[in-house]
């Protein structure tokens, strides 16, 4: 039974690093300056990244329970409280939209040169909601912010983004949107059922009849799916990302696609044991479809960011069948996996966005020899290809090792078809790798030296620590989150017979 | 031949010479001048020193995964061995200070370290490691004579050896499955696939026929001062190990006559010097096979004083060949003659090596083929003493009148030449001195020999024997002056076969197995890359005309459905207020008709 603990700080801290860029819009609404617009928004996100270090490193890694607990009566007529808290799993990706806020900022200092305050506040609006969705302990709350950072993410596609941004930006809108609503009859139906609370703790420790486990469970499933997204509802993401600016595409891949799978961990999972044991083999193949699918159109892609979207799509189905096949490795191999996928392929539309501010191209065919005209460059961009393709020694070759090696002791064909996407992975990654960076220079754009200017350095550095970091020493982060980990492998395996009756 | 077993390191009592050649080669490539040629010098007087004033018994014993490795296995037969490598290699390097290319220089100290390795090597192990160094130092300095004539036949060369080197691994590790020891020592005549392949590993290096063709093929092709060493090491450690392994193996015998037969009726065919004294080499070889294979006291002590001579003498005819070469840059026969005023001290010096090496009297072959061939007729081998002075008859025929007359005698060409440099002549001088001094007085030499020794040379018997021999030899030769003039040829020996089974063997190597790997490599061009790209192409399209074709379909409905209903919004009053009173009226129907 997941209780709270008291907040062993002395003050809120998880609204402070959730509401400080929310502080930051509101000052932003003010100034017209587009130069003071970026740097005040520079200081809010990384003085939101320095507030969410001490949640990192005072967290208790002994408990599974929630801690750094804030509670408050909002609307006591409906039970809805302001409730926040983490555990091992939310509270890495807490870090992780803090760490990526201000390298969006960084990302899009000379990319947004239009309207460069409405950008701004669209960015620092979407880290409140984002991070809220992660701290969020009570559904009311939780949905709240769910809703909240699509609107935000919708005008960066809409207004700053590609050719065919409008269509993409419907798309998406509308596709998390129909999720949501399923969420929402979802949460509705708990509601009602688990006894009038919004409490999502209280709801955790309740048993349900089959049918209403089966029936929720769908309905979150859905929601979660086409935010991860797996296949089939993984359209949306290749033109979202294509059509995005580099920060919109950072945060979209970085951040967005985790509360898929957060919200699945959080939720179907702890909460619908018999559920998750009934639709878990269907789970495990979609997932396994989508590594495979995702690797083969990955590799026809002309285009380079879609290219990487497609291939968010192959390693977020490595996270979904991490999470579905019964073992602590797994479950923890997918989890890093998505902190990792977070700053591999966030890097990866980083250097993306970078070369594209330069030559405005992203056809594959146009670029060549970068190793030669941008050195410095071409060292961050190989150490992130490699890192996406998992390379023992950087961060993903952790989580996917872990992932496999559960996968194999749960079925050896899964097993077998999962590596063959992560071959795939190669092919294009390094297909990639070749056409854009060995060889000879091919676009003229090129010849003239445009290598990373100091800012840039300072983003890429940023993500670079941690592709090694986690890479040769990923034990803290795995100690972080295992009691967590433990216990809802013991929440999901508490299949039982004597649930409650069929109301 | 033991002495007390004592287990001492290497380094504190005794400095193994192999060290000091090994390791000191490293120490060339920095020195320069005067001080480089003093070092090139010391070592091998070191390492003389070193031999000679150990003591016997067993040093250098390591243990390694099990097993003991001895490397310093000190008795009689391995010291006189080391006596005169280490000899020679004072010799040689004096012969070739000269010499600029460092390369040359250190292989040369790695090939003489490594054979002291081999003489001193108590167990298979390290008598391998040392085994394969020597073929590949040895290799080096059939390179460094820098034609194309010579890579090809360092090329031959390596890889002859390589595959004796394997034949004889393979035996070392048969012989290991069968006894379970390592040690070095007789082996057993049991006639097994171990004893063979070892016997065979041994065998190649020595030049025993049919294995010898490697010999006459590289050593004319090395270089002027490599070649010294290579017709010294490779083949003496050979027989040294044969007589340690193989003492008294009865085959033997018929081997070594027949080969010292055959190889010097392939000699006195050469045109090319140093070919001829190659062959030679193996003829001589023949004669201490034969002995290790009688196997007697006298025999064995035959044959090591036999192959102690053979360094000292022969070393002297290629160095005076070398001279030859490096004075005129001949090197057939054909192309030389006259010789004898322009260079009368490497003549006086190669014919004092040409009669030791037919066993005149008051020179040392003289004593050891006295040995040999005694001992084969204490024997009863009456064939074998027959084709053995047989072959002491071509000897003589082949280097000390034929070599000669036709270079240094005989119709003059019109070559500019002059005595070959200082240190060359000192080189030939001081192994023409121990010729001398073995020859007259054979005491001292014969106090070093494995067995004790009751050879008398100097019976009349055998002195008016030995001349008889000679002078029937010069008779012949004049005779048949004709037939043996030497002539441009090449003389195929049983190298045909595998050069002929090289050529098969690469053409099917670059026809059918290129082509076939080839195909292999392919594969990921050919195959599999278009396999997986068309998996990409089906994938796009059902992503493009099925999910998003019903994502699309969906949002294009609805926005065509509502565009069809819009078509309600008229926008006249008029249009809204019937739409409100039908709408009305039908609530009111319907609930009349269902509620109540």
């Amino acid at each position: 039974m997941i209780e709270a603990v008291h907040n062993s700080m002395g003050y809120p801290i998880l609204s402070l690093v959730t509401f400080l860029p929310l502080i930051g819009a509101f000052i932003l609404l003010f100034i017209r300056n587009a130069a003071a617009v970026r740097w005040i928004a520079l200081v809010f996100t990384a003085a939101d990244f320095f507030v969410s270090i001490p949640i990192l490193t005072n967290f208790d890694k002994t408990t599974f329970h929630m801690q750094f607990v804030e509670r408050h009566d909002w609307i006591p007529s409906w039970n809805i409280t302001y409730y926040m808290g983490v555990d091992g799993i939310s509270v890495l990706f807490v870090f992780l939209a803090a760490l990526l806020g201000w390298i969006c900022v960084l990302a899009s200092w000379k990319a947004i040169d239009k309207k460069v305050t409405e950008f701004m506040i669209a960015l620092l609006v979407m880290q409140t909601a984002m991070i809220g969705v992660f701290c969020a302990l009570d559904f009311f709350l939780f949905y709240i912010f769910w809703e909240a950072m699509l609107i935000p993410m919708y005008l960066i596609i809409g207004v700053w983004g590609g050719k065919n941004r409008i269509y993409a930006a419907f798309k998406f809108f509308l596709y998390t949107l129909a999720g949501s609503i399923f969420m929402l009859i979802g949460i509705l139906v708990l509601y009602f059922t688990g006894g009038e609370t919004f409490d999502i703790i209280a709801l955790m420790n309740q048993k349900y009849s089959i049918i209403i486990q089966m029936w929720v469970f769908v309905a979150f499933f859905v929601a979660f799916a086409i935010k991860v997204p797996m296949f089939p509802f993984h359209t949306w993401l290749p033109d979202a990302h294509v059509e995005a600016p580099t920060a919109g595409s950072i945060i979209l891949a970085g951040v967005l696609l985790k509360m898929g799978t957060y919200g699945m961990l959080r939720f179907p999972m702890a909460m619908f044991p018999d559920a998750t044991a009934y639709f878990a083999k269907p789970i495990v193949i979609l997932s396994v479809i989508g590594i495979v699918y995702g690797g083969f159109l990955a590799l026809a892609q002309k285009d380079i960011k879609k290219l990487v979207a497609y291939s968010s799509v192959s390693h977020m189905g490595f996270v979904t069948l991490g999470l579905f096949i019964y073992s602590i490795t797994g479950i923890e191999g997918g989890i890093m996996q998505m902190f990792n996928h977070g700053i591999s392929t966030s890097a990866l539309f980083l250097c993306i966005g970078v070369i594209y501010e330069r030559t405005h191209t992203r056809e594959l065919d146009a670029y060549g020899g970068l190793a030669k005209a941008v050195p410095i460059f071409a060292v961050f961009w190989t150490i992130f290809i490699l890192s996406s393709l998992a390379i023992p020694g950087t961060n993903s070759f952790i989580s996917e090792i872990l992932i496999l090696t559960g996968t194999f002791g749960y079925s050896k064909i899964v097993a077998a078809i999962s590596i063959l996407g992560a071959l795939l992975g190669a092919v294009y990654l390094l297909g990639m790798y070749k056409k854009v960076t060995l060889g000879e220079i091919t676009n003229h754009h090129i010849k003239e030296a445009w290598d990373l200017s100091g800012r840039e350095i300072i983003a890429m550095v940023g993500l670079a620590i941690f592709v090694f970091w986690i890479g040769l020493n990923s034990q803290p982060f795995l100690d972080i989150m295992h009691t967590s980990v433990v216990h809802l492998l013991d929440q999901m395996n508490s299949v039982s017979s004597n649930y409650a009756a069929i109301p | 031949m033991h002495g007390s077993i004592r287990k001492r390191t290497i380094m504190t009592n005794w400095i193994h010479p192999s060290l000091l050649f090994i390791l000191g080669s490293f120490l060339i490539p920095f020195l320069h001048g005067r001080v480089k040629k003093a070092y090139l010098i010391l070592i091998p007087v070191l390492a003389f020193i070193s031999v000679v004033t150990v003591s016997q018994g067993t040093y250098g014993v390591f243990e390694f995964l099990g097993h003991e490795l001895i490397f310093g296995k000190v008795d009689k037969l391995s010291l006189i061995f080391s006596y005169i490598f280490t000899i020679m290699a004072f010799v040689g390097m004096v012969y070739s200070i000269h010499v600029t290319d460092t390369g040359q220089h250190m292989a040369a100290w790695f090939y003489i370290g490594s054979s002291l390795g081999v003489t001193f090597a108590g167990d298979y192990f390290s008598l391998f490691i040392f085994w394969e160094i020597m073929a590949f130092a040895s290799a080096y300095l059939v390179f460094a004579g820098r034609q194309k004539s010579s890579v090809d036949a360092g090329f031959r060369y390596i890889l002859i050896h390589i595959v004796g080197g394997l034949f004889l691994l393979a035996g070392i590790l048969l012989h290991y499955g069968d006894t379970g020891s390592f040690l070095f020592g007789l082996l057993e005549q049991d006639g097994s696939m171990a004893f063979y392949l070892i016997l065979l590993g041994f065998m190649l290096n020595a030049a025993v026929p049919p294995l010898h063709a490697w010999m006459p093929d590289a050593y004319p092709e090395a270089s002027v001062t490599g070649a010294i060493f290579l017709a010294t090491y490779t083949s003496k450690t050979a027989v040294y190990v044969l007589i340690r392994a193989f003492a008294g193996t009865e085959i033997l015998i018929w081997i070594g006559a027949i080969m010292a037969l055959y190889c010097v009726m392939y000699a006195t065919l050469q045109n090319d010097f140093r070919r001829l004294l190659s062959y030679h080499i193996a003829s001589q070889i023949g004669y201490m096979v034969a002995a290790i294979g009688l196997g007697t006291g006298l025999a064995i002590d035959g044959a090591t004083a036999h192959a102690i001579n053979n360094i000292l003498y022969k070393g002297i005819l290629f160095m005076g060949a070398g001279a030859v070469i490096h004075i005129t840059g001949k090197r057939r026969l054909t192309d030389l003659g006259g010789l004898y005023k322009a260079m009368p001290v490497t003549l006086i010096l190669y014919m004092i090596g040409g009669f030791a090496i037919s066993g005149f009297p008051l020179l040392n072959g003289f004593i050891s083929k006295g040995m040999i061939i005694s001992a084969a007729g204490h024997d009863h081998q009456a064939l074998i003493v027959l084709i053995l002075l047989l072959a002491a008859s071509g000897t003589f025929l082949s280097t000390t009148i034929k070599i000669p007359y036709y270079m240094f005698f005989g119709k003059a060409s019109k070559i500019e030449a002059k005595e070959p440099p200082l240190n060359m002549l000192i080189g030939m001088g001081i192994a023409a001195v121990l010729c001398l001094l073995i020859g007259i007085y054979p005491g001292l030499f014969y106090g070093l020999l494995p067995y004790p020794v009751h050879f008398e040379p100097f019976t009349a018997d055998h002195v008016t024997g030995s001349l008889g021999l000679l002078m029937a030899t010069v008779l012949g030769f004049f005779l048949l002056l004709k037939v043996i003039k030497p002539e441009h040829h090449i003389s195929l020996d049983v190298d045909w076969f595998y050069r002929m089974g090289t050529r098969i063997f690469l053409w099917f190597a670059r026809r059918p197995v290129c082509a076939y790997e080839g195909f292999i490599t392919e594969i990921s061009n050919t195959v599999i890359l278009p396999v997986i790209y068309f998996f990409a192409r089906v994938g796009l399209w059902i992503d493009r005309n099925i999910v998003d074709l019903a994502v699309n379909s969906t949002a294009n409905f609805v926005i065509n459905m509502s565009a069809f209903v819009r078509r309600v919004q008229t926008g006249l009053v008029q249009h809204y207020a019937v739409g409100m009173v039908i709408g009305i009226m039908l609530i009111i129907i319907i609930y009349s008709l269902i509620g109540g």
